[in-house]
């Protein structure tokens, strides 16, 4: 059974009278430690999957199974903490919290987790050695390049080691470079800790480095 | 908790102008309100000290309903009781009184007047009026037919000082009796309608004038640390005989324009201090809810990580506590430098206003001193941090309802 499960997952905003269907009946598994890509072109429902799987929407028909959990039975509260517990989130601008340290940032989750300071902190200092960052963590968001900000929004991701990290175009605003070595970072993460990763992006090289890559169109995955 | 409070001080700072200008205006009206209310405790203390040395005494012993009737057959014979009452340590004199209505005519006008027995060598260091007598006047004796008038009186009758007038006035057997009585001297209280009718002669001669000798109608006790938490009355009504009617009443209660003019006065201050501090309470709300709204996407961060979103109300909490705190210390501070300078130097009116400061009936002081009032300062202060408390509740509510995933699409 996957880590992951999608069964006819329908997705349908409302923008005035307007319907749009931004999920269209999918069907997806991803096992537990996976590296796979949701590929396909802007509005294509890489973003709204994305939200679905992680618990920050829930689906207007179909199931959405993550970890065991049914996420259309949840309640708010209930999402909240599968979420802490469970899914660790990159995000395509960072969103590092400004006025943190770059070291309070990582911990943000931990310290939602009610995690000894102690323990915090080793886990920390693991991760910032991991992604080369070490010695950047009393520098605010804006004293961080773009690929020092991510490679902290990596760390923040893996702190409180879930179940699935989801990264919604992590490297979209990032130079190729930068975007690649991120990207083989979090393939090692993925190898070395066994984390699954499921992350979106249009950018073929990007693409090309995911264990399995998921091709969406108008909401449906295409073969 | 550490961590939140610690982000919640962060935020705070995000946008210094404005958290300056919220803290500004904190501190600035819990300061003004704080003064504001040890000046008017101060000017009220001084007022209520004027009334009752020249008025009815801290508290004041009358017979029967003499108060609302002026009923001037209510006398009473102090002398069995007025030494025990001298005796208790907290009272600093017993002044005996008699109020008589009569008429004062001179060779050219006559007037309608309040004759007023007193005891002079009593009253000359407790009532101001006498205070206020020239020294070259000394004081009118007891018994003699020396008499101190009112200012506006003398001028009306058309008097001057060793000047002769006679009073009429019925006796308590209904008889009109009539005294010849010389100017001693000239008082003016700066209360009009006293300046114009007052005539004060000795105790003894006004009670045998009207037909009621050793009685008066009024004993009024000045305390010796005015109205404190432990005032004597109940000392003082044990001593009081129980078979003539005598009652003993507070100072608000015998002069009750007094105390209505200050109640009314002081209830205006409290509408003034609601207003200020609801003022106060809109700025806060406005603060934090800028604040929300400036970081709808942040929160939405926060919440997609998996805070609850009483953690989001927990940190907005946290920050109206901090605002409201640092306006409390900035506040307080400067309202104590301010109250102060108020206690120690006082706001001299006599720059501003002519003549004398007439409130409620009573002349006082124009020199208008603060007192500190502690706790009425740390009451004023817990208020304003309830009220920034209060205030972050609408924008925490609006923190908790944002939709991460559509935060994140903004």
């Amino acid at each position: 059974m996957g880590l992951i499960q999608l069964r006819d997952v329908l997705k349908t905003y409302h923008a005035g009278v307007q319907q749009v269907d931004a999920v269209r009946g999918v069907n997806l598994q991803i096992k537990a430690g996976e590296f796979a890509a949701l590929a396909g072109p802007s509005g294509s429902g890489k973003t709204t999957l994305l939200n679905l799987i992680g618990g920050l929407d829930q689906a207007s028909a179909g199931q959405v199974i993550v970890d065991g959990c049914n996420l259309a039975q949840c309640s708010p509260t209930e999402l909240a903490d599968f979420r802490l517990q469970r899914i660790g989130f990159i995000f395509q601008s960072f969103n590092l919290i400004p006025v943190l340290t770059a070291r309070e940032n990582a911990e943000f989750v931990l310290m939602l987790r009610k995690v000894p300071v102690e323990k915090r902190h080793d886990r920390i200092d693991f991760l910032f050695r991991e992604l080369g960052i070490s010695g950047l963590e009393q520098r605010r968001p804006m004293e961080l390049s773009g690929g020092q900000q991510q490679r902290v929004a990596v760390a923040r991701a893996m702190a409180a080691e879930p179940a699935v990290v989801l990264a919604d175009e992590p490297t979209a605003n990032l130079d190729s470079d930068t975007a690649t070595d991120l990207l083989f970072l979090m393939q090692r993460l993925n190898r070395e800790q066994g984390t699954t990763f499921l992350f979106s992006s249009h950018d073929p090289k990007v693409i090309g480095l995911a264990d399995r890559v998921v091709n969406l169109k108008d909401g449906r995955i295409v073969e | 908790m550490m961590s939140l409070l610690r982000l919640a001080w962060s935020n705070l700072w995000r946008n210094r102008r404005r958290t300056w200008i919220t803290l500004a205006a904190l501190a600035f009206s819990i300061m003004l309100v704080q003064t504001s209310h040890n000046l008017s405790t101060g000017v009220y203390s001084q007022m209520i000290e004027s009334g009752v040395r020249a008025g009815s005494g801290h508290l004041t012993v009358y017979r029967g309903n003499y108060l609302e009737t002026r009923d001037e057959k209510l006398g009473f014979n102090p002398q069995e009781f007025s030494e025990k009452l001298k005796s208790i340590e907290a009272v600093e004199t017993v002044l005996p009184r008699i109020y008589l209505a009569g008429l004062a005519q001179s060779s050219r006008e006559s007037r309608g007047i309040v004759l007023s027995g007193i005891d002079p060598l009593l009253e000359q260091s407790i009532n101001p009026i006498l205070k206020r007598l020239p020294a070259s006047s000394g004081l009118p004796d007891m018994a003699s037919r020396q008499a101190l008038v009112g200012d506006r009186l003398l001028k009306e009758l058309q008097l001057k000082e060793g000047s002769k007038f006679v009073v009429t006035l019925q006796n308590r057997q209904g008889e009109m009796v009539s005294e010849l009585l010389r100017v001693h001297g000239v008082v003016h209280s700066g209360i009009r309608h006293l300046d114009r009718s007052l005539v004060m002669i000795g105790l003894h001669r006004a009670a045998t004038l009207a037909g009621m000798p050793d009685e008066v109608h009024e004993l009024a006790l000045i305390l010796k640390n005015g109205l404190g938490n432990e005032t004597p009355a109940a000392e003082i009504a044990a001593l009081l005989p129980g078979d003539r009617g005598l009652r003993l009443y507070f100072w608000d209660e015998a002069m009750t324009n007094l105390a209505n003019a200050i109640k009314l006065d002081y209830a205006s201050q409290q509408f003034m201090f609601l207003i200020i501090l609801m003022i106060v309470t809109i700025g806060v709300v406005n603060t934090l809810l800028m604040a929300v709204m400036e970081r709808t996407r942040e929160f939405g961060t926060i919440l997609a990580l998996g805070a609850r979103a009483s953690v989001l109300h927990r940190m907005l909490f946290l920050e109206a506590l901090i605002l409201g705190a640092l306006g409390l210390l900035l506040g307080t501070f400067f309202g104590s430098l301010a109250t102060w300078y108020l206690v120690e130097k006082g706001i001299d009116l006599q720059n501003w206003i002519e003549g004398e400061l007439e409130f409620g009936g009573v002349v006082f002081e124009p020199v208008m001193r603060a007192v500190w009032e502690p706790l009425w300062m740390l009451k004023i202060g817990i208020y304003v941090l309830s009220l920034c408390i209060l205030a972050s509740l609408y924008p925490a509510y609006r923190a908790g309802r944002i939709v991460p995933a559509e935060s994140m699409r903004k």
